[in-house]
């Protein structure tokens, strides 16, 4: 199984991609990354390539090849489409991060509402409000785990729910334990709830 | 509690570490003693983490002033008989060639390792030169892991073989190594063996030519033994594949053969078991001497042979001149014929089109129509300061300045996190070639005739790296040049290392301060000024001042690193005082942002035009004086006074 993982500086995409893949480890799953970060900055593209059982050969997923994109921001994940099979399952936060270079006229920020139509021709979108719910329970900085939440509520990953929230105990200060489940649980909330809802339009 | 470093666990289990962390967990089951290096993308962190746990563990650990240092200090402690290493990106390499082309010829004593990163895509690099050359050029063995496992199994050996040349050696590695995760299967850390002893040997070690000149052939006869030794050795291996199956060497047939260098091996496995075209492949680790018998072992079944690297054809060119030499029948194809691209890394798809060339297969998939279509809306993004970089307001003050001296002018910029003020709207640097080059051609470009005012830009870890000669040499030639040093007392762009500036070292020793304003004084600088890099008005007017003197001006612009001041508010608990927009006095001309840009700034057209500053603004104060109708403040400022560098608390 091949994932993609993207955002940019600042969402938290290396640290959200090194908790599945300590969680894989823990369920005894072979697992490989590899990422692209920039500088010390913020605000650039950031993407990781996650690459499970019997794909964990090379770091780089093929063009095409991709089962899952979990997308910090709208733009980054159409940025990453072209990695993805058809019909593979895209989670996406749909709080965009709109650069002062496009304000300037530097670079262009697509209509979201275009992103999304792009997105939803090829590949199964879930939109949730990642980075609302994060400050719900407390912090922006926990949008990763509310994606996580919901990235795991999907069923989607061969990992078993405690193998990553032991991942994400691992990986945080003890204060923060609580506030972070509690994130968890609204990401597979918000999944439930979007599952509920497509079938209802159906 | 302080978290017990990754790098650090039991032998026998298995744990995901990146590249980095690997290599140097493998420094730690080798006993290294002494590990010396210059942070550079992508290799900063194998430094950093060895400096973690260098106390506990027993070993020195530093970053030295740049990497001509660094490796001089890895080649002491060499020569006192313990184990050392040099870590850098490959730019590095360059500096250290002075010394490395002679040291292969005295030979060292320790086990000497030399890493290198090398940057075939130029993710964070001026250039992607390949570090095999001068592997040939200093004739020093070259690695090259394909993993993470590797990474830190072969670390390990690099030790050994470098003792048993008595040769320094290269660990070659890439950002697909350093920055990926692997599950790695940890061995026995061994204790340091730091009881160096220096035992004289004129002859060898002093290279008078007389002494040196009869070193010659040993070199070369250390080189023939390497390839020996690579003949036998099992980090090359040969596999057979059929059918999308692999098998042992030999066990099935096959004329097509690849040989795959460094870590491009799973890259071949993949393609090869997606077409299920059959070959013979040869998974190449050590890529300077060749292993030649075992390679014409190889080539002399097959008919083509294919050869996938990175960088330059290096090994394709060894290879053909080897296959003409033993009279092999073989065609060797690769990047002379146009099927493996001169530049860029190498990935599945790449490899895969490679195969699709010779073939006729298909690998790659297809981007249809929606795929097609997504790529079009996309754009990039352009990189910029971050919000309440100090960077920001010395460029807008340069420019100011020579706008309103209305005389043009060149400001020559040279290599830091100041890069990314190269981009609109503050167009700060009109170059960027190497660290510490700024000062130095801005003084030939004032020797040429030119009637423009000339500048450089330099930060304070590019200045101790490379900057002091030139401007010593600055001085000694009157030059008529304005330099800017900014400094942010930290090596920023490449993850906030300490410098000589900081006063502490990367064992955590409060050390010495380098005080930069008596070091350009002592260069001879009379003209020397420290400001406060949130004084627009001051900074500007300095630089005016400066450009009318006829000689060299340096100017210290001061502030430091937003990302540090973020870290000790957030460390120390104090409020971060955000700039506001009062939406009835903003009257929507972006007039703020098309001066600096700031990446805080957002835009609204609710209810109408305005400007928005994003939760993540630091509150450095620039964009208030850059409104006109004083529509940008910031309520509650302890101090009223310009710029986070002068809330003191927050920078000590
Ligand atoms: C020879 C060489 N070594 C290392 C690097 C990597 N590198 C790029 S910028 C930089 C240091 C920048 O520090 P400083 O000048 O203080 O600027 P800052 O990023 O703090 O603004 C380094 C080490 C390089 N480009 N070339
Ligand atoms: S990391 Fe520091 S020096 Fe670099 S752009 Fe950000 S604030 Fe400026």
């Amino acid at each position: 199984m091949n994932v993609i993982l993207c955002g940019v500086g600042g969402n938290g995409v290396v640290l959200t991609t090194r908790i599945i893949a300590e969680a894989a480890l823990r369920d005894g799953i072979k697992v490989r990354v590899g990422e692209v970060h920039g500088l010390a900055m913020r605000g650039g593209t950031v993407v990781s390539h996650l690459r499970l059982g019997s794909d964990a050969k090379g770091v780089l997923v093929p063009l095409r090849k991709a089962d899952i994109l979990l997308a910090f921001e709208p733009l980054e994940a159409l940025r990453q489409m072209r990695f993805l099979k058809r019909g593979a399952k895209v989670i996406l936060n749909n709080q965009t991060y709109v650069g002062v270079d496009a304000h300037l006229g530097l670079s262009k920020y697509p209509e979201v509402c275009d992103i999304l139509e792009k997105i939803e021709a090829a590949q199964d979108i879930v939109d949730v409000p990642a980075s609302r719910l994060a400050i719900e329970s407390g912090s922006v900085i926990m949008t990763n785990v509310v994606m996580l939440g919901c990235l795991s509520a999907s069923k989607e990953l061969p990992i078993s729910r405690d193998s990553l929230i032991d991942a994400i105990k691992s990986r945080v200060p003890p204060l923060m334990i609580d506030s972070n489940i509690k994130a968890f649980e609204l990401g597979e909330k918000a999944f439930q709830d979007w599952e509920k809802n497509v079938v209802c339009q159906a | 509690m302080k978290k017990k470093s990754k790098i650090l666990g039991g032998a026998g289990e298995t744990v995901l570490l990146t590249g980095n962390e690997a290599v140097a967990r493998g420094c730690l089951e080798a006993g290294m003693a002494v590990g010396a290096g210059y942070p550079g993308t992508p290799a900063s962190t194998i430094m950093e983490k060895l400096g973690e746990v260098a106390n506990e563990l027993g070993f020195w650990a530093e970053f030295s002033v740049n990497e001509a240092v660094a490796f001089e200090v890895a080649a002491g402690s060499s020569l006192a008989g313990v184990r050392s290493l040099m870590s850098t990106k490959m730019l590095g390499v360059n500096l250290i060639a002075d010394a490395l082309t002679v040291i292969s010829v005295t030979g060292v004593r320790g086990g000497l390792v030399i890493i290198t990163a090398d940057d075939p895509q130029q993710f964070s690099s001026q250039n992607a030169e390949d570090t095999r050359f001068f592997g040939m050029l200093a004739k020093v063995p070259v690695l090259e892991p394909g993993d993470g496992q590797e990474a830190k199994d072969m670390m390990k050996y690099a030790f050994e073989l470098s003792e048993e040349l008595e040769l320094p050696v290269f660990f070659r590695i890439t950002p697909r190594i350093c920055h990926s995760s692997f599950a790695v299967e940890l061995g026995e850390i061994r204790k340091p063996k730091r009881d160096g002893k220096f035992i004289r040997d004129p002859k060898r070690f002093v290279t008078i030519s007389t002494y040196s000149r009869p070193r010659q052939p040993i070199l070369h006869e250390k080189i023939a033994r390497a390839k020996k030794i690579f003949n036998t050795n099992t980090w090359n291996r040969i596999y057979d594949h059929q059918n999308g199956k692999v098998f042992e060497k030999g066990s099935v047939y096959n004329t097509f053969g690849v040989i795959a260098s460094g870590l491009t091996y799973p890259y071949v496995e993949e393609v090869l078991e997606a077409t299920k075209i059959n070959a013979r492949v040869m998974k190449l680790a050590t890529t300077y001497p060749l292993p030649e018998d075992y390679m014409v072992d190889f080539m002399s079944d097959l008919d083509q042979v294919l050869i996938i690297e990175e960088n330059d054809g290096v090994t394709e060119l060894q290879s053909r001149a080897l296959a003409q030499r033993k009279r092999l029948n073989v065609r060797i194809m690769g990047k002379d014929d146009g099927l493996i691209p001169l530049s860029g890394e190498l990935n599945p798809d790449i490899v895969g089109a490679a195969f699709e060339k010779l073939f006729g297969v298909k690998f790659q998939e297809d981007l249809t129509e929606p795929y097609l279509e997504a790529q079009e809306l996309v754009s990039q993004r352009v990189p910029s300061l971050c919000a309440g970089c100090p960077h920001r307001s010395s460029f807008y003050a340069l420019r100011e300045a020579l706008r309103r001296k209305g005389k043009g002018g060149a400001i020559m910029g040279d290599r830091g996190c100041y890069n990314q003020g190269a981009y609109e709207p503050l167009e700060g640097m009109d170059t960027c070639i190497c660290m510490g080059a700024s000062i130095a051609m801005a003084s030939g470009l004032s020797h040429s005739g030119t009637k423009e005012p000339v500048l450089s830009v330099i930060g304070d870890g590019t200045f101790y790296h490379a900057g002091i000669p030139s401007l010593l040499n600055a001085v000694h030639n009157r030059s008529n040049i304005v330099s800017l040093i900014f400094d942010n007392s930290i090596t920023a762009m490449t993850g906030h290392q300490l410098n000589p500036g900081s006063g502490v070292n990367l064992m955590g020793q409060h050390t010495g301060f380098a005080n930069l304003k008596k070091i350009v004084e002592a260069c001879g600088v009379e003209h020397v000024h420290v400001i406060n890099a949130f004084d627009v008005e001051k900074l500007v007017e300095t630089v005016m001042e400066e450009i009318d003197h006829d000689g060299v001006s340096v100017i210290i612009s001061r502030a430091p690193c937003a990302l540090v001041v973020e870290r000790n508010i957030r460390k120390k608990k104090l409020k971060m005082h955000s700039a506001v927009v009062e939406l009835d006095k903003c009257v929507g001309c972006k007039i703020c942002m098309k001066k600096i840009g700031c990446p805080a700034f957002s835009w609204s057209n609710d209810p109408k035009p305005h400007l928005e500053i994003l939760s993540h603004c630091n509150g450095c104060g620039l964009c208030v004086e850059m409104c006109p109708f004083g529509a940008i403040s910031i309520p509650d400022r302890p101090d009223g006074v310009l710029g986070i560098s002068i809330k003191k608390e927050v920078t000590k």
